[in-house]
């Protein structure tokens, strides 16, 4: 018997109990590979992972500090300032997230390589080469380019539901501007930062493709070549490393986002812009345009670029349909949906601070932090035995595992922001649990979870190493269109659906957008 | 007897092709002629663009081979647009027979079929990476091929154990601009090149690029790390220019920006194909990694349903149909004799690759470490 107010616990922990159990079990596979490496010590302490190891760490660390230098100033200024197009910049900023990293990285290459689209054009004012793209400086700029919205985002949407009043008062008593940013406003949107560095950091740590494609040693690429010839068991113990690794970071980030969060005040905050920035106008929209422009003009210009110049006969488009779209919808869909679900039970317990909340919501992140051809091959395993492989139920559910975090994050939120007293007001009146939850929370949390049910479906629209290992025999997506026309070096064939993929996941971070002028404040 | 091809089916296969053509799935190679696309016709596919004026392909024919009967799960390391046309000419080849294909990465697939043991649903492994056959062959999940698959290629394109058949081939070649130099000026040993003033500041290659990367570990193998070190540092004091793809290569040559370079043999052909008029040739070593040839090739897997159905779609591969395919519309090297490459390009049998066994080449870590040592990766 729960008494008074407060809402129930048990169901919603032992819901959040099963979900991170279920999404937890493909690493047990990695861990029974892992452990039957021989000599596993030695692999671990060569002076050459060693290095690898410290390139990865420094490759994580500048990516997470870019993607917080630019993306909380550029969040303060679409929410608290009355800078003009604040709309269509807001949606700018946050589009590079559309663009899958490797077709980023990939174009990048294409443009600043040697004897690259960009120098040929320079080469008659007597360019002969351009700044080395290549190591650490080009994986970086393309992994920070492509996942700093994670920190827009959430950053963002957790200024918004700072009070404004709080500002303008804090601002009558101390006029500085750079004063009250930091003593009033950033103590409040720290755990947001944190949250959505955090999904920057796992991802950096992660990813295959970009480090490869810029020819960056970092750990991933270590798994990569004893993956390419042949030894998985090696790969493993290396990807176990990299989970020990999250691990730290994980912790890392729950020490720095603090004990104090800001509950919800019941105040609708944002929208009102209370900072003027008069002269500074031009250089704050130029500011908010660089990212998003350096991000997408680069890919979507070579793709053009690929679709028109077309070396006649590989531009058609070929193998193209419309069939490719809608299975990619559907699966990205249906993946959506699945987060969605599963993230309530986690977001509403570790909102309201429980310790298993708390874990549970650390735990998910754990699937996000495995490379994708790992956990692939985890599901591959154990999915191969059983009648449910290569269907779309069980690429659904790898999509699940890989990607469930986002949505808790987005969720959690407004599980966070929701003021308790109205449940308990609820429960005063005589509502049941179920009825308050149903009745009262669930209406009020809805943007939330709708919000990341569409962050959930646009990584999904890109996923591609979990997408090739457990989509159903003849079943194509766009992503792997494009994958397979890219690596057969029909570029115009890679073009059209990529070009559709940006435009479908475009869509879905409207979705995003315009669920934040619903957050409960 | 084989070698006399069905006119009927030959025109079916080409109606396939041309309807491909006609609604925008053209390979790489052909120009699609045909625009109406409902009318079979040899013209309609090899009467335009680079297969105009072939023969007609040599070769058991499709005809002469044992119907196919059933499903099948392909997992192809060749994508769908390499080889998605080729499958449906198959499939509507014969009533009753299907291909479930599963693309993906070549080292992908093969991780793939290792985890799913014995639960594998994969029949037979289409690949360009003979590595990849390689280690599922030594790992005891193919079984052998008939001869009589085996024996339609040269020894030097198949398994010694017969674990595994090539079914078309690329070549590495020296692309040179034909305004700078004949033929028999290019150096047919591929040593000479560093060292030849003719060249100097020059050339170019793609360190990037796979199959470059190829052909330095069969150097590597065949000449040892300090020759193939010796080689590279050669060329680079040279001035040779670094290019992101041999597509790009092969063009650079073309337009006489740079003189020759070291490209697969079709991407000659690709810059050919929009330009027969362009100053480009193409060149070989003799027996040198720089002739170095490599081959697609399947297996049939230990977990298939139907091995001999398997094997004998494996034999559809090295079909005059198939070959003329690969021939035409992925510009490879055929591997059965009486079909010929395109262009002026020799046949497989008057080229002489080193001698190397070709699963070998998947030792590509040390040719990395070597390259990013001298600097060029």
């Amino acid at each position: 018997m729960q008494e008074t107010g407060r809402l129930s616990s048990r169901l919603p922990t032992a819901a959040s109990i099963a979900v991170v159990l279920l999404v937890l079990f493909p690493l047990y596979w990695v861990i029974r590979r892992a452990v039957a490496v021989e000599g596993a010590t030695e692999l671990l302490l060569r002076a050459e992972n060693l290095r690898v190891f410290g390139n990865t760490v420094l490759l994580v660390g500048v990516v997470t500090v870019a993607s917080i230098v630019i993306s909380v100033p550029l969040a303060y200024v679409t929410t608290f300032t009355d800078i003009p197009f604040r709309r269509l910049l807001t949606v700018l900023v946050a589009l590079p997230l559309v663009i899958p990293s490797y077709i980023g990285a990939f174009g990048f290459v294409t443009a600043f390589g040697p004897r690259g689209e960009l120098q040929s054009v320079l080469e008659p004012y007597g360019v002969e080469s351009l700044p080395e793209i290549y190591g650490l400086t080009g994986a970086a700029l393309v992994i920070t380019l492509y996942t700093y919205p994670y920190v827009f985002i959430t950053t963002r949407a957790a200024l918004r539901s700072v009070n404004p009043s709080v500002v303008e008062a804090a601002r009558t008593l101390n006029s500085k501007r750079g004063s009250v940013f930091r003593r009033v406003v950033l103590p409040q949107v720290k755990p947001a930062v944190g949250a959505g560095s955090l999904l920057v950091a796992l991802y950096a740590l992660s990813d295959f493709g970009t480090p490869a494609i810029m020819r960056f040693d970092v750990y991933t690429r270590v798994i990569y070549v004893n993956y390419n010839t042949w030894s998985p068991d090696s790969a493993a113990l290396l990807s176990l490393q990299l989970v020990a690794l999250a691990a730290v970071v994980l912790v890392a980030e729950t020490a720095l986002r603090g004990r104090t969060e800001s509950r919800g005040s019941g105040v609708s905050g944002g929208g009102e812009s209370v900072v003027e920035l008069g002269s500074w106008k031009t250089p704050a929209v130029g500011a908010c345009l660089v990212p998003p422009l350096l991000a997408l003009a680069v890919p979507v210009g070579v793709l053009f670029l690929w679709l028109i110049r077309g070396e006649a006969s590989y531009a058609s488009g070929g193998g193209f349909s419309a069939g490719i779209v809608s299975n990619s919808v559907y699966v990205a869909g249906l993946a959506a949906f699945a987060a969605a679900v599963a993230a309530i039970p986690i977001a509403y317990t570790s909102a309201r601070g429980g310790r298993i909340g708390r874990l549970a919501e650390k735990a998910v992140y754990f699937g996000y932090a495995l490379p994708g051809v790992v956990l692939g091959l985890a599901l591959v395993f154990f999915g191969s035995p059983t009648p449910l492989y290569q269907t779309v139920p069980l690429l659904v559910f790898g999509y699940l595992v890989r990607f469930l975090p986002e949505s808790v994050g987005v969720t959690r939120a407004s599980f966070v922001q929701f003021d308790e007293r109205l449940a308990e007001a609820s429960r005063t009146l005589g509502g049941s649990a179920r009825k308050t939850f149903l009745r009262v929370m669930l209406p009020l949390v809805t943007p939330g979870i709708i919000a990341g049910a569409a962050l959930v479906f646009l990584t999904t629209m890109k996923e591609l190493p979990v997408t090739l290992f457990l989509r159903p025999a003849g079943f194509e997506t766009l992503v792997t269109q494009v994958w397979s026309a890219y690596e057969e070096g029909f570029f115009g064939q890679a073009a059209v659906p990529a070009l559709i993929l940006v435009g479908i996941s475009g869509l879905s971070m409207l979705v995003i957008l315009s669920m934040e002028k619903y957050e409960v404040g | 007897m084989d070698d006399k091809i069905n006119r009927r089916r030959l025109l079916k296969y080409a109606g396939v092709a041309g309807a491909a053509g006609a609604t925008g799935c053209i390979g790489p190679l052909s120009n699609g002629g045909n625009e109406t696309g409902d009318v079979p016709s040899i013209g309609g596919f090899i009467g335009s663009g680079p297969g105009s004026d072939r023969p007609a392909p040599e070769g058991t024919s499709v005809d002469d081979m044992p119907d196919l009967e059933g499903t099948l799960t392909v997992y192809s390391g060749r994508g769908q647009p390499l080889v998605g046309d080729l499958f449906a000419f198959l499939e509507s080849t014969y009533d009753g027979f299907e291909i479930e294909p599963v693309y993906g990465g070549s080292a992908d697939l093969a991780n793939q079929i290792n985890v799913e043991g014995s639960n594998s649903p994969a029949d037979v492994f289409y690949t360009v990476n003979v590595g990849a056959l390689g280690s599922l062959a030594e790992a005891g999940r193919t079984v052998p091929l008939p001869d009589g698959v085996l024996e339609l290629v040269r020894d030097e394109f198949r398994d010694p154990d017969g674990e595994w058949v090539g079914t078309s081939g690329r070549a590495r070649t020296i692309p040179y601009n034909t305004e700078e130099f004949d033929e028999s000026d290019v150096p047919d040993d591929i040593f000479a090149f560093p060292d030849d003033d003719r060249f100097d500041g020059a050339m170019g290659w793609a360190p990037t690029y796979g199959s470059f990367q190829d052909f330095v570990t069969a150097m590597r193998i065949l000449n040892g790390e300090e020759e193939t070190r010796a080689w590279l540092e050669g060329m680079v004091e040279s001035g040779v220019s670094e290019y992101p793809n041999e597509q790009v290569i092969a063009s650079a040559v073309g337009d006489g920006e740079i003189v020759a370079g070291f490209a697969n043999h079709y991407y000659i052909q690709r810059i050919l194909s929009g330009n027969p008029g362009a100053s480009l040739g193409t060149a070989f070593t003799d027996g040198d990694a720089g002739s170095l040839f490599n081959v697609a090739g399947a297996t049939v897997m230990d977990t298939a349903s139907d091995e001999e159905l398997a094997a004998n779609f494996v034999r559809h591969l090295l079909s005059a149909e198939a070959q003329e395919y690969f021939a035409v519309r992925t510009g490879e090297y055929p591997l059965i004799p009486g079909v010929n490459p395109l262009g002026n390009l020799p046949t497989i049998d008057q080229l002489n690759p080193p001698d190397l066994d070709l699963t070998r080449l998947s030792d590509i870590e040390p040719t990395l470490e070597l390259m990013r040592d001298v600097g060029i990766l």
